[in-house]
């Protein structure tokens, strides 16, 4: 079913929080089928609780669909809220985006 | 208005039926009178000409048979003038009882100097004059008869123009006393139904005013009561007296607006010397967050009595706030009087803080999702063995992300509870608020609950201690950077 050649990146930046919620739905809303997603939340320093259930939302939805999905996470706060909320435990969490195109391209294939 | 027209038109109707009814009377009394005027006039005409022909007859064949005429004549002229003088004066035509007058005694006078001397000598030799005496005689009598009923239809005419005019006039006069009464009758009910309109519309303007500000109060004092209802049942709800536990509680609205958040702490006791405790955040604020974080706080302690393992506990509330499309995150768990025991599970809430005495203080494990954003979420029950003199602080995440540096927050927290602990304080939430806040405004809600090991009991300590130490150094984790969890995500 997968286009094995394509790979939907999803980039935000900034502080995400409740008056970003549409903005960050659009932004996660994949559409088609690509071999993965990987979200680039690499320059993002805050999420609040909306921010995060958003996030999990969409990842029940990429599961559902079979597409894996790797999120790029730099600053250690953010990490740090994640880990609250458990993200890392239902995402595959990256620091590097050398590793999360490995895990993508092998989660694809 | 019925009234008015009532008293306006009835008179008229009455005045005027009145009216015409009076000249319809006179005018049919004097129409007798004429009729019989006129007939009497007649009669008076023919019995002057029966007489005049009876003589004449009688002076030329001289037979008395001729006589009878002027005879019956004679006997009804005097009555018949009498009856005539009746009706005319009834009448009251001007000249018509002078020609009467005029005519009886021009009778008279034929009766004296016509008919008595040919009645006395039908052949005397002056009957040619009295003959062209008598026919003179007659002739004025004539005309009196005529002019009297000339005068007679004149006045009759007179008199039906009179009531032709008076009929008119009641007509008219009726018309436009109607016309007027009907008019003012509009205008009145015009006038009246504009007012009735205009009280009507200012009625219904006071009615929909009365009735909006009657909803905005009630709105406003049941929104009013709500919150104070839930702040009363928030803040009033005591926290347990259990012998060796000791705890204290703080809440921080966000603003004083909205006094009542998402964020809850309860403790409850169990029994057996086991405390419950939970603590949590709905996400949103005001009213509606209030009630979803009341139905949060109770379903999670309905779902402890049923379950004794905060993971299991937590996997329920999930459930309900799942089906309920609600978001909260919230720590949960007991602490066990008689084994000295700390037992929680957290979803998407930031972590325990524990101090024990003599060390620094450190922040437990935490992780698991929030409640309500997925279906079967799992969560893992963390135990932590404690000593007398041991404190969990639970906080939400108001305590810890008011910089959005939430690692900032993190080290902000432990040293408000080290200061705090070093100070001897008695209520400790209290302590870390003020360390943590002083007197700031604060962005969101925060409530922070504080479970404690009354200190002191030495046996107890020794033992305890001993078992503790190694127990908690696994299940805490210390200040600082977090290591990358890359491998965990697969997960799902």
């Amino acid at each position: 079913m997968s286009d094995a050649t394509t790979l939907t990146v999803v980039k935000m930046d900034g502080e995400l929080d409740i008056g970003r919620r549409a903005e960050i739905r659009h932004a996660l809303a994949v559409e088609g089928n690509p071999s993965g997603v990987l979200v680039d939340f690499g320059d993002v320093t805050y999420a609040d609780s909306s921010a995060i259930s958003e996030l999990l939302r969409f990842r029940n939805d990429l599961n559902r669909r079979g597409l894996p999905v790797a999120l790029l996470i730099k600053s250690p706060q953010f990490k740090r809220l994640l880990e609250y909320a458990g993200v890392n435990e239902a995402f595959a969490v990256f620091d590097e985006r050398g590793a999360a195109l490995t895990y993508l391209g092998n989660a694809a294939s | 208005m019925p009234l008015v027209f009532l008293v306006l038109v009835v008179p008229i109707l009455l005045g005027g039926g009145h009216l015409v009814s009076r000249v319809l009377r006179e005018s049919f009394a004097n129409s007798d009178a004429r009729r019989a005027a006129r007939t009497l006039n007649f009669t008076l005409l023919k019995d002057q000409l029966d007489e005049e022909t009876g003589v004449r007859g009688f002076t030329s064949i001289a037979d008395p048979e001729f006589l009878d005429p002027y005879a019956a004549a004679r006997r009804d002229f005097p009555g018949k003038v009498s009856q005539l003088r009746g009706r005319l004066s009834l009448l009251a035509i001007p000249g018509a009882e002078a020609l009467l007058d005029d005519a009886a005694g021009v009778n008279g006078q034929w009766l004296a100097q016509v008919a008595a001397p040919l009645l006395a000598d039908p052949h005397t030799p002056e009957a040619r004059v009295v003959q062209f005496r008598g026919k003179a005689l007659i002739d004025r009598f004539r005309r009196d008869s005529e002019r009297l009923d000339s005068a007679l239809v004149a006045r009759e005419q007179g008199d039906n123009r009179r009531l032709q005019s008076a009929i008119d006039n009641v007509s008219t006069l009726v018309f436009v006393a109607v016309s007027f009464v009907v008019l003012l009758a509009a205008v009145a009910a015009g006038a009246q139904s504009r007012l009735t309109a205009r009280l009507e519309a200012a009625r219904r303007r006071a009615e929909a005013e009365a009735r909006a500000n009657l909803e905005l109060r009630t709105a406003f004092e049941t929104e009013k009561r709500i919150a104070d209802t839930l702040q009363d049942a928030f803040a009033q709800r005591p926290l347990p007296v259990v012998p060796t536990l000791v705890f204290s509680a703080a809440y921080i609205p966000a603003t004083d607006e909205t006094r009542v958040g998402g964020d809850w702490y309860d403790a409850v006791e169990l029994g057996k010397g086991r405390v419950l405790f939970s603590l949590g955040d709905v996400e949103g604020h005001g009213i509606e967050a209030a009630v979803n974080m009341s139905r949060a706080r109770q379903a999670l302690i309905s779902a402890a009595l049923i379950d004794a393992d905060p993971a299991a506990v937590l996997r329920r509330v999930n459930g309900y706030l799942q089906s309920a499309g609600r978001m909260a995150t919230a720590v949960a768990g007991y602490a066990d009087a008689v084994s000295y025991e700390f037992v929680y599970a957290t979803a998407g809430h930031p972590p325990p803080l524990l101090l024990l005495p003599g060390r620094r203080p450190a922040l437990l494990d935490c992780g698991g999702l929030p409640l309500g954003v997925l279906e079967d979420c799992v969560y893992r029950t963390r135990r932590v063995q404690a000593v007398p003199g041991a404190v969990l602080v639970l906080y939400t995440d108001g305590a810890v992300e008011h910089s959005r540096d939430v690692l900032e927050g993190e080290a902000l927290l432990v040293q408000a509870a080290r200061r705090a602990l070093e100070n001897n304080v008695t209520d400790l939430a209290a302590s870390i608020r003020t360390e943590i806040f002083g007197g700031r405004q604060v962005g969101d809600d925060v409530a922070i609950l504080t479970i404690g090991f009354a200190p002191g009991e030495t046996t107890r300590m020794t033992f305890a201690s001993n078992n503790a130490q190694g127990t908690v150094i696994s299940g805490a984790r210390g200040v600082g950077p977090v290591p990358s969890s890359g491998s965990l995500g697969a997960a799902a």
